[in-house]
């Protein structure tokens, strides 16, 4: 794999990304649930970010960035605040295993950006109520 | 979906700097090069280098949480998560790193007090942070710099935890 393959395939997963997020805060009421709302609309704005700046990077390893799909598939229901919670949080988790693997197949600036991208994910897993792990985006490290 | 990459223990850090054939061999994609070729090269010194400023930094960190724990014992269920992390971070570098370059930190100077205890703490982390940052980006082993990245990662959220405490937990 090229690190113009990573850098497509992280581009392909924050697209995903995306429309999940969209998704999570269509239905989180503001009114009900705002600090949820606050959290989702963040990590939103981050991931659009993400997707610019890939985006552009992908432009500079010569490719042509990868169009997002028409929709999705989301697992699970996804109606009331702790589904909606746990969802972002595993969108987290994903989203840092892929980071690590943009970081593994780069180096320079490119593995800079996708070593911080993966330590903003993985904290941000903490306001979505996930604990502290011990190999955030390698979990085949952890002991079985 | 993220590819697979079914690192294990078996192949951790220290196995892949100390046998780099086995590198080649294990199933994780090694980071790109220009040519995309899969060098089966020992690993460059700098890497060997780099994973003892690694273990330093983390023997250190996990010195001072451990003396903060001592200090103030109330702090234990808090910082035992930070401890633990760090043993298990060790456990996987430490293979890499011959027994005498391991170092022995003094023995850190926490105050007796939760605040001051948890603000040695935070400081700690955030240099441990910083080191293994430095080490991920510099590191010439993809399969060493996305460990590294983990072990970032897993030290941001400890230190995010540790900030996230209320204010009034703070004092003593």
């Amino acid at each position: 794999m090229t690190v113009l393959d990573a850098l497509q395939a992280t581009l392909a997963d924050e697209h995903a990304a995306l429309y999940t997020y969209g998704v999570l805060g269509a239905r989180t009421s503001q009114a009900t649930s705002p600090a949820l709302f606050d959290t989702l609309t963040s990590g939103y704005r981050r991931h659009r970010a993400r997707r610019d700046q890939l985006q552009l990077m992908v432009r500079d390893a010569g490719g042509v960035p990868v169009a997002a799909e028409v929709a999705y598939d989301l697992d699970g229901s996804l109606l009331r605040p702790p589904q909606l919670e746990r969802a972002g949080a595993d969108l987290e988790a994903a989203s840092t295993e892929r980071l690590l693997a943009l970081v593994a197949q780069s180096t320079g600036s490119v593995r800079e950006w996708a070593l911080t991208e993966a330590t903003w994910s993985a904290v941000w897993r903490l306001q979505l109520g996930e604990a502290a792990e011990t190999w955030p985006g390698a979990p085949e490290l952890d002991r079985v | 979906m993220v590819p697979g990459r079914s690192l294990t223990r078996r192949t951790t850090v220290g196995t892949a700097l100390v046998a780099p054939l086995l590198v080649a061999a294990c199933d994780i994609d090694p980071p790109s090069r220009d040519n995309g070729s899969v060098d089966a090269a020992p690993p460059p010194p700098e890497d060997s280098e780099l994973v003892t400023a690694v273990v330093a930094a983390l023997v250190r960190a996990l010195s001072v949480v451990e003396a903060a724990t001592l200090s103030v014992p109330d702090l234990t269920p808090l910082l035992e998560p930070v401890a633990t992390a760090h043993a298990s971070h060790l456990e996987v570098l430490e293979g890499a790193v011959a027994d005498a370059d391991v170092p022995t930190p003094p023995p850190p100077r926490i105050p007796p007090d939760r605040a001051g205890a948890l603000t040695a703490v935070r400081r700690s982390e955030q240099r441990l942070l910083r080191e293994v940052r430095r080490g991920c980006a510099g590191a010439a082993s993809g399969d060493l710099a996305r460990v590294l990245a983990s072990m970032a990662a897993s030290t941001a959220q400890h230190a995010a935890a540790l900030g996230d405490l209320p204010a009034g937990q703070e004092e003593s």
